[in-house]
């Protein structure tokens, strides 16, 4: 127990301080690159809330596919060495006031709030489970989501082309 | 989660690796530096112009198309599980969700934005003045 | 409703998605052949789908698809509300994008979710709805890639978009926290019933006001609108500005009278709140903050898009004004306000959209002795005019009669007082454009010819703002009739 917790404190800093070199790095390429440890925290993360099909997911799908996108879109940049992130800094005490402001408060929510009960403990896997309920209870997002995903498609082919033919 | 773990050990496996054979050939290999041997390599050649090229725009767009049908299969993994439990209404639903897609695919490939096509040699010019 | 049964009411939508599905196809056979057919084939599929959901009208309201979305009146009234409004969009961006088969399609799939977004029982359904109508909408923002100002009008939406979504999903994620449920009626149930921490409600709904607030553009999540309204193609500006806006105001109420509150026990049509969280007081605040930001920005702007965007902040503070008070009343006053508010402000964004070439541009400056130049239309204009701003004896001042009676019926009077305040406020600069195009003249008059398709447009959307200004009891009885909200599973 003690080194599982260990391994989490690692995961959790891994995940946060990657997530601080996106935000604060000067260089495009660096923050994309940190964006690749960000995301592959949050999946070991998942994997603690017993989340395992959303791990993968997270992984096949920001790693596997919107990590390259960016990374191309970095790639695509005009004149790459001299584009260099601008982080605002001269409002960096009101940011950070309101920051530690809402971190508090989310922290007292989730200290003090009257959370509804467990549904289940320990690691259990949930591949099944979801796999029944997409066809089942949740079978209308599931099919509207083929909606979403061929309007996104379009949408963003037809932003992204280079020319009107 | 056992078999997280086993994910877990693989990545430690392969991170001690990587970094014990870098940081071994850096202990163990001679450095000299000197400027003609810091410039990228080329196949021997003086290296032209940056390394970073501006991207081709089709790429991306590839990538794009790739990314929303990379979402399309990741719900493709939890139906396949159950799909021998619950037969033919399984089959129906995802069928539906894949036939919305399709036509998705459809666009894409009739619009030409799968074509890998080379931009056309700006000869023309000259291939009509021999012409005439 | 089992899944199987549910397809029987769903038939709006399914007629639409086949649509979205017949257009595309259409679209890649025809090429280059197909001139305006998608634009009227879009316009017709809408229309259709308006005329199939109010065949629902009378049915009994029902939950659908194991509680994921309900089919009541309330929706239905907004569903036709959104066919409507997407028909009239299609015919006022005929000249610009008739024959870009990608944006009639876009503005389909928007129309889907806008008939989703009022039928909503279930938070994963509430992030779909708006993420369809989100999405598309950003894409139609940019639709104008050439242009730098509408790229960048889409980038910041999209990017503001992203944010408020993602701080509405953290503030969807504590009331699941806490009640355990997805389903809005079983959450409703389990506050009601359970002892929930009212802090971590408030946050909750904080969180969550920052998407809707983001979709009907509310005091602070407003910053998006005057950039995106100049930026975008001016008939999709209008198209945000009552479309997705009307939606979202649908999915609002629904969010208050379920998640936020429960109808009182033994007194009908009034709604009390499940967890004590001031939400009231706190959407009297935002619609005051909504209203007073939006007209006083207004009176500076030179930029008629940019004018109109302002004013819609401002509408958008008087209907969330009469949300405060959470009875039926108010509901129906803002059902009413909207039908209103889709004729006067569509009438005014098309004769911005079909003059912006013939005076050289979408100043205020450019309108300009159009008195002379075009009386009908500046006529026109002055009326949609007069009426945005509330004048007698226009459709505006029914709306507003409305709305401020629901609010001073609960006695909230410092409220109705500082709209009506804010009504005279916008009469300066709705009172600006109108001096504009009569009051000043250039040096010579050349008078504009404009089409009969022009004509026909304008008329269209003045002779409601006129009759609804005398005569507008037959559209009260309809909203009245349609405030039938369902509360079930």
């Amino acid at each position: 127990m003690e080194a599982n917790q260990i391994l989490f404190i690692a995961i959790a800093l891994l995940t946060v301080l990657s997530a601080a070199m996106v935000a604060f790095s000067n260089k495009l390429i660096h923050s994309a690159f940190a964006l690749l440890a960000t995301f592959t925290g949050f999946a070991m993360l998942y994997v603690y809330l017993s989340a395992d099909f959303l791990a993968v997911t997270q992984i096949v799908v920001y790693v596997g596919g919107i990590l390259i996108l960016i990374l191309f879109g970095v790639l695509m940049t005009h004149k790459i060495y001299s584009t260099t992130k601008k982080t605002a800094h001269n409002s960096l005490i009101v940011s950070l006031l309101g920051g530690i402001l809402s971190a508090g408060l989310i922290l007292f929510i989730i200290s003090k709030a009257p959370w509804a009960p467990l549904l289940a403990k320990g690691f259990n896997p949930t591949t099944a489970i979801i796999g029944k309920e997409i066809l089942t209870g949740y079978l209308l997002p599931f099919e509207i989501i083929s909606v979403l995903l061929l309007g996104a498609l379009i949408g963003a082919i037809y932003i992204a082309r280079a020319e009107d033919k | 989660m056992v078999g997280f773990y086993t994910v877990l050990l693989f990545i430690f496996t392969g991170a001690f690796l990587v970094s014990f054979t870098v940081a071994l050939s850096r202990f163990f290999a001679p450095t000299k530096q000197y400027p003609e041997k810091l410039i990228p390599y080329e196949c021997g050649d003086l290296p032209q112009g940056d390394a970073w090229i501006q991207f081709n725009n089709r790429f991306y767009i590839v990538a794009l198309i790739f990314l929303i049908f990379d979402v399309e299969v990741m719900f493709l993994f939890p139906w396949a599980v159950v799909f021998n439990d619950m037969g033919l209404l399984a089959f129906v639903e995802m069928f539906i969700f894949i036939v919305v897609l399709l036509v998705g695919y459809a666009y894409v490939w009739v619009k030409g934005d799968l074509d890998w096509i080379k931009p056309k040699p700006r000869l023309e010019h000259l291939a009509k003045g021999k012409g005439e | 409703m089992s899944n199987l049964n549910s397809i029987q009411y769903f038939i709006p939508e399914l007629f639409l998605t086949a649509a979205i599905l017949v257009l595309i196809i259409v679209d890649l056979v025809l090429k280059d052949r197909k001139g305006h057919i998608i634009a009227y084939l879009t316009a017709a599929s809408a229309i259709i789908a308006g005329i199939l959901a109010y065949q629902q009208f009378n049915l009994p309201a029902a939950s659908l698809f194991q509680g994921m979305i309900v089919v009541d009146s309330f929706a239905i009234f907004f569903k036709i509300l959104a066919a409507f409004s997407t028909a009239i969009i299609v015919f006022i961006s005929l000249d610009s994008f008739g024959d870009k088969a990608e944006y009639n399609i876009l503005l389909l799939i928007v129309t889907l979710g806008m008939f989703l977004m009022p039928a909503v029982n279930d938070i994963l359904m509430i992030i779909i709805a708006m993420e369809i109508v989100g999405l598309m909408s950003y894409v139609l923002a940019g639709f104008h890639k050439k242009d730098l100002k509408s790229t960048e009008a889409a980038l910041k939406y999209m990017i503001y978009g992203a944010a408020s979504t993602g701080i509405m999903a953290f503030g969807f994620s504590l009331i699941y926290g806490l009640t355990g449920h997805t389903n809005l009626y079983d959450i409703q149930t389990a506050l009601v019933n359970g002892h929930a921490n009212p802090v971590a409600m408030f946050v909750a709904f904080m969180m969550i006001l920052g998407g809707l607030g983001y979709k009907i553009a509310m005091v602070p999540f407003h910053f998006w609108v005057p950039d995106v309204y100049e930026g975008a193609p001016t008939p999709v500006t209008a198209f945000l500005s009552v479309g997705p806006k009307a939606a979202g105001f649908a999915l609002f109420i629904r969010f208050l009278v379920t998640v936020i509150a429960h109808p009182t026990y033994g007194s009908f049509g009034s709604f009390t709140q499940n967890v004590q969280i001031q939400a009231p007081l706190l959407l009297a605040v935002l619609a005051v903050l909504t209203m007073t930001l939006g007209n006083f920005s207004a009176l500076n702007q030179k930029n008629i898009k940019r004018m109109l965007g302002y004013s819609a902040i401002a509408h958008v503070g008087y209907m969330v004004m009469a949300l405060v008070v959470l009875n039926n009343d108010a509901f129906g006053a803002v059902m009413f306000y909207m039908i209103v508010y889709l004729f006067m402000n569509f009438g005014a964004f098309w004769v911005v959209e079909s003059f912006a070439s013939k005076l050289g541009g979408e100043e205020i400056e450019n309108y300009k002795g159009l008195g002379y130049r075009d009386p009908f239309t500046a006529v026109s204009m002055a009326i949609f005019m007069f009426s945005l701003t509330g004048l007698p004896p226009f459709a505006g001042f029914i709306g507003k009669v409305y709305l401020f009676s629901a609010v001073i019926k609960q006695g909230w009077y410092i409220l109705a007082l500082i709209g009506v305040l804010n009504s005279v406020v916008s009469l300066f600069y709705y009172l600006s454009v109108v001096k504009s195009m009569f009051l000043r003249q250039e040096d010579e008059n050349v008078p504009i010819q404009s089409s009969l398709y022009h004509k026909v447009l304008v008329v269209i959307f003045v002779v409601p703002t006129l009759l609804l200004g005398v005569y507008w009891q037959p559209i009260i009885n309809f909203t009245t009739h349609s405030i039938g909200i369902f509360f079930g599973k």
